[in-house]
């Protein structure tokens, strides 16, 4: 009899699902790059404080509340990244000289070492605003990226153009859902300076040729005052003051194919506008290298980058051979330390999909 | 004065024990003491001689004077009145009445030699303190702001105060000087706008609205077909491509993979192996990387990438 029930049991056993689907879009197929973001050495409290915002900013696919501890090492943490899916760190560190913040692809490289000029946290750029915005799901979708300026030819900033268009999900112009499209990262490089900046914006979008109060009553549904009015058509007739950006407005429409909110219906003439959430930060890229903070220079500000190149590159063969047997056989046993906060939010990408 | 102080033990005059304390000890010490025997039984000598050597020792000031110089002593020590010398007198007092054996009896003070000794030295000791109070007292000292207590340190005490305010200032410097290594780089934003802010935003923006007309056409264009029905899917995929390439201004790329856009302006390369979005994440080697050189940079997936063209601002 037992033996009969066990077969029947047998037969009712949910399928084990498979954990590695998590860190693939569940209609390409593609990977979704996902982040740590951590420090080594100690950090002060306003850089601790800039890390937390990096997080937010890679938010949803990175480790919000990671915690570090003084004895890790850089292996921890790669030994977690292989079973969680991570494919890049963001390193922040600091020397007398200042903050740095490395770039990395995991698990075997490249890894591409700023210099952070200076940088501006998310609050003291919400205390320099007037009404700072934050709606609720301003971070439940990864942010656009724009480089602007990185196309100058050399080889390094190729390298850095990848890197950072990696570090976000790709989407598909097809299928995305303007809607999720809430933030942008700028990284504008400088030619002159070879700086890069680093800023962090929200996008909004409002309806053209609508007085604002209009809209105002659209968005918020509430009950007007209309005690000074003669007569109801007043209230949509009588202009309000133009807006201080009316002038490049034309340069910022956008049509858009769908509805987005209650306002900005499909078919109309939307406005862009951005407001900063930062951080701000300006970057300095000294250093490219190999692996993943080890490995040869195939970048160095201070130009002896080119020298290393030839006896780089069979390190760096020999080190990319190793690390693809890594990528399949890291098991899990970091997998119940630090990153038992990992904010998987995979449900909220159905619409960040890509075909073909 | 201890020449005044007798002892009284065999009714001997002044005049014998001085002789006897003066002649050295070996000569006049046994006669002493067969004298002394008469009336105390047994008076060890040796002890005795301890008593007599703590005796001259307490008188050592006016021992080496010998008895020739006694009355001249006796005659100083009257007239001199001084308050220090009072007060030896009274130690001495005391410590001659602590021999029980013999009774001393000063010149001067025989009545207080005779009353209780404590009570003498108490009255003595007082009178002293009186006097330096009294000395203490008339001194002249100049009011200050630290007060007459610490006016012998006044000096001292300002000095130690100064040293710990230029301490205390070096210390304040060497932590504002890490504060400011710590938030080295730091930036808080003091105007609401400047020009570079503004350019930036601008850049911003038009990479948004790039993207946003791109993906306003593509996603028009594909309205009215059903994505189920596998003839219209072909139409689909292909009508996507085309017009998103066209949107862009360039044709559509051959390799099968790169269905992506690029908003782009001097592509002489076909192949942007690098620039794949799996380029790293699939193969991850970097072997020739920069072999490529005349790869176009490009953005791909509908991400809007604004390269270097933007030089209009």
């Amino acid at each position: 009899m037992a033996r009969f029930r066990d077969k029947k049991k047998k037969g009712f056993v949910k399928p084990v699902v498979k954990k590695n689907l998590k860190n693939v879009d569940h209609i390409t197929g593609d990977k979704v790059p996902k982040s740590f973001v951590f420090a080594r050495g100690k950090l002060p409290a306003v850089l601790r404080q800039l890390q937390m915002d990096l997080r937010k900013l890679m938010l949803p696919f990175t480790a919000l509340k990671l915690k570090e501890k003084k004895r890790n090492s850089l292996k921890d943490f790669l030994n977690v990244a292989g079973p969680m899916g991570v494919t890049h760190f963001m390193i922040l560190s600091k020397t007398t000289t200042g903050p740095y913040l490395r770039v990395a692809r995991t698990p075997q490289g490249p890894t591409l070492t700023f210099k952070v000029k200076d940088y501006t946290l998310a609050v003291d750029v919400a205390r320099s605003q007037l009404r700072p915005r934050c709606p609720q799901d301003l971070f439940k979708n990864p942010p656009l990226i724009v480089l602007s300026g990185f196309g100058t030819g050399e080889q390094h900033l190729k390298l850095a153009t990848i890197m950072f268009q990696n570090i976000f999900p790709s989407i598909d112009i097809n299928t995305v859902k303007l809607s999720s499209c809430q933030r942008i990262v700028l990284l504008n490089y400088d030619k002159e300076t070879k700086l890069i900046d680093f800023r962090h914006y929200s996008i909004r979008l409002e309806p053209v040729g609508v007085t604002r109060r209009l809209r105002k009553f659209v968005q918020n549904h509430q009950v007007p005052d209309l005690r000074n009015l003669q007569d109801v058509s007043d209230f949509v007739t009588k202009a309000g003051y133009g807006s201080e950006s009316e002038g490049d407005e034309d340069a910022a429409t956008v049509t858009l194919s769908n509805d987005m909110g209650r306002v900005n219906r499909a078919s109309t003439k939307s406005a862009v506008k951005l407001q900063e959430l930062g951080p701000r930060m300006t970057l300095h890229l000294i250093k490219i290298e190999e692996g993943l903070c080890t490995g040869g220079v195939i970048f160095s500000e201070h130009g002896d980058g080119d020298k290393k190149k030839p006896e780089s590159k069979e390190g760096g063969t020999a080190g990319n051979a190793a690390g693809n047997e890594d990528d399949e056989g890291i098991t899990g046993e970091g997998e119940e330390s630090e990153t038992d906060d990992y904010e998987d939010a995979n449900g909220d990408d159905n619409e960040m999909s890509e075909d073909e | 004065m201890g020449e005044d102080s007798k002892v009284k033990e065999s009714g001997k005059a002044q005049k014998r024990k001085r002789i006897g304390y003066s002649k050295g000890h070996k000569g006049a010490k046994k006669p002493k003491v067969l004298q002394g025997s008469g009336k105390k039984v047994k008076v060890d000598g040796r002890m005795k001689k301890l008593y007599r050597k703590r005796a001259r020792e307490y008188n050592s000031d006016d021992d080496d004077d010998g008895n020739d110089n006694a009355f001249e002593d006796k005659a100083e020590e009257v007239s001199i009145k001084e308050k220090m010398n009072d007060e030896r007198d009274a130690d001495e007092l005391d410590s001659e009445n602590d021999e029980e054996k013999r009774h001393f009896v000063d010149d001067d003070e025989e009545e207080e030699g005779e009353i209780q000794s404590g009570v003498t030295k108490f009255v003595e000791g007082v009178r002293a303190f009186k006097l330096a109070f009294k000395k203490i007292m008339k001194r002249n000292i100049s009011d200050d702001s630290l007060g007459p207590v610490l006016s012998g340190h006044q000096k001292l005490v300002a000095e130690k105060l100064a040293e710990e305010e230029a301490d205390r200032k070096v210390k304040g410097e060497a932590k504002k000087e890490k504060q400011l290594v710590k938030e080295k780089g730091h930036l808080i934003p003091e105007s609401f706008f400047d020009a570079h802010e503004k350019f930036l935003i601008g850049v911003a923006r038009k990479g948004v609205v790039k993207l946003f007309n791109a993906v306003n056409k593509a996603q028009l264009a594909q309205k009215g077909l059903n994505p189920s029905r596998t003839k219209d899917a072909k139409e689909l995929s292909k009508k996507r491509k085309e017009s998103f390439f066209s949107e862009l201004g360039r044709k559509p790329f051959s390799h099968s993979t790169s269905s992506k856009s690029g908003t782009e302006k001097d592509e002489d390369g076909p192949a942007w192996a690098p620039l794949r979005d799996n380029y790293m994440l699939t193969n991850s080697k970097l072997k020739n990387w920069d072999k490529q050189q005349h790869d176009a940079i490009a953005a791909d997936n509908g991400r809007a990438v604004i390269e270097s063209s933007d030089d209009d601002e």
